[in-house]
């Protein structure tokens, strides 16, 4: 077993995913995509504790999806390595500056992407 | 004993004064995890030399070949994974899933005349790696990560790179598993260049966004930092 990685248990994701990649070892996971492209979405103010990738600047921000990216577990649920972890769908989402940030000096046509996974978003009304 | 006992010329010297905290933090870690079988140090070994070869002169000439060849930049926009093996890098590299924490999702954003994309990893310092090397030290900065979000216009013209209001700024944040790259407009007094002199004036600062191409430039940006304030002794040193 010394300098022997081959029984390390939670080198099993990489095993799986080698020739693949990795988000693409969870392709066909997810099910279909609950938005597409143009579509106008509200970033969810879900709590947080402990961990989250969905950055605090676009929490209740309205956007539009700009690509459906790809299938993957959300990072709240890989980060504690939950074996259950259900591959959802990721966005990239894209914001208008002026709407993240009150008092946003530059031109109304200046934007942010960010990547969200699918439980961070809802339809805009 | 005389001063001739031992040869002073031949004395060895030890490389440092002293070793620091982390340095014996990193050798137990590593030597531990050897030892538990985590890793082994043939793997250890892999990896450092996988991040010591790395670099963006292979994103440097995409940027250039795609700037020549309309079919290769389409397959760049398409395919950016197929078309950064044309430069040699392949993204399953060194593990056979890619690395664990680049992963393998990468994407080319375009720039155009109404266009311009600078990308930031607000949450640590996520960056497109295997293609372009390891991260500048001020891309980690909580400085840049904080401010750039929220003032990208005012981090840029500190850069020295002044947009005007009719170019639209985007701002990628690499939250997740996509990596991004930029690609720069091909700037004019270019014309006949082949892609070697393309790709030097494609710099590491303009596959972030933080810079432009510009003829004769061929190295990074050297900001004029302004001094720091000192209101305790009024100096400004």
């Amino acid at each position: 077993f010394h300098g022997d990685g081959s029984r390390i248990e939670r080198n099993d994701h990489h095993i799986r995913a080698v020739g693949k990649g990795d988000p693409q070892v969870f392709a066909g996971r997810a099910g279909e995509p609950g938005f597409r492209t143009g579509d106008p979405v509200v970033v969810r103010d879900m709590p947080a504790l402990l961990y989250t990738r969905t950055p605090e600047y676009v929490r209740g921000a309205t956007g539009e999806i700009a690509s459906v990216a790809y299938e993957s577990p959300a990072a709240e649920d890989e980060t504690w390595d939950r074996p259950d972890a259900q591959p959802e769908w990721f966005y990239v989402v894209r914001f208008r500056l002026s709407d993240l940030w009150c008092g946003y000096a530059g031109p109304a046509t200046d934007t942010l992407q960010t990547e969200l996974p699918e439980r961070w978003l809802e339809p805009a009304a | 004993m005389t001063e001739h006992d031992h040869d002073h010329e031949r004395t060895i010297a030890p490389m440092v004064d002293e070793v620091t905290d982390f340095e014996v933090l990193e050798i137990a870690l590593r030597e531990l995890c050897i030892e538990k079988g985590i890793f082994t140090a043939e793997e250890h070994r892999r990896f450092t030399e996988f991040a010591e070869q790395i670099g963006p002169a292979p994103a440097a000439h995409l940027v250039a070949r795609a700037w020549l060849d309309p079919d290769f930049k389409a397959l760049a926009l398409a395919e950016p994974m197929t078309a950064s093996k044309e430069v040699g890098v392949d993204w399953l590299e060194p593990t056979g899933f890619g690395t664990p924490s680049d992963f393998t999702a990468f994407e080319i954003l375009e720039d155009t005349p109404e266009l311009h994309h600078v990308i930031v990893c607000a949450l640590c310092s996520c960056y497109p790696r295997p293609i372009l090397g390891n991260s500048p030290e001020w891309y980690r900065t909580p400085n840049y990560r904080r401010r750039l979000v929220r003032w990208p216009r005012q981090v840029l013209a500190e850069f020295g790179l002044n947009l005007s209001d009719d170019i639209a700024i985007r701002v990628q944040d690499s939250n997740q598993k996509h990596r991004f790259m930029v690609m720069p407009v091909r700037p004019e007094g270019t014309d006949g260049w082949d892609e070697d002199q393309l790709a030097a004036i494609v710099t590491r600062d303009c596959l972030i966004g933080v810079a432009l191409p510009k003829p004769g430039v061929t190295s990074n940006v050297i900001t004029d930092t302004r001094p720091a304030v000192h209101p305790v002794d009024g100096r400004n040193t």
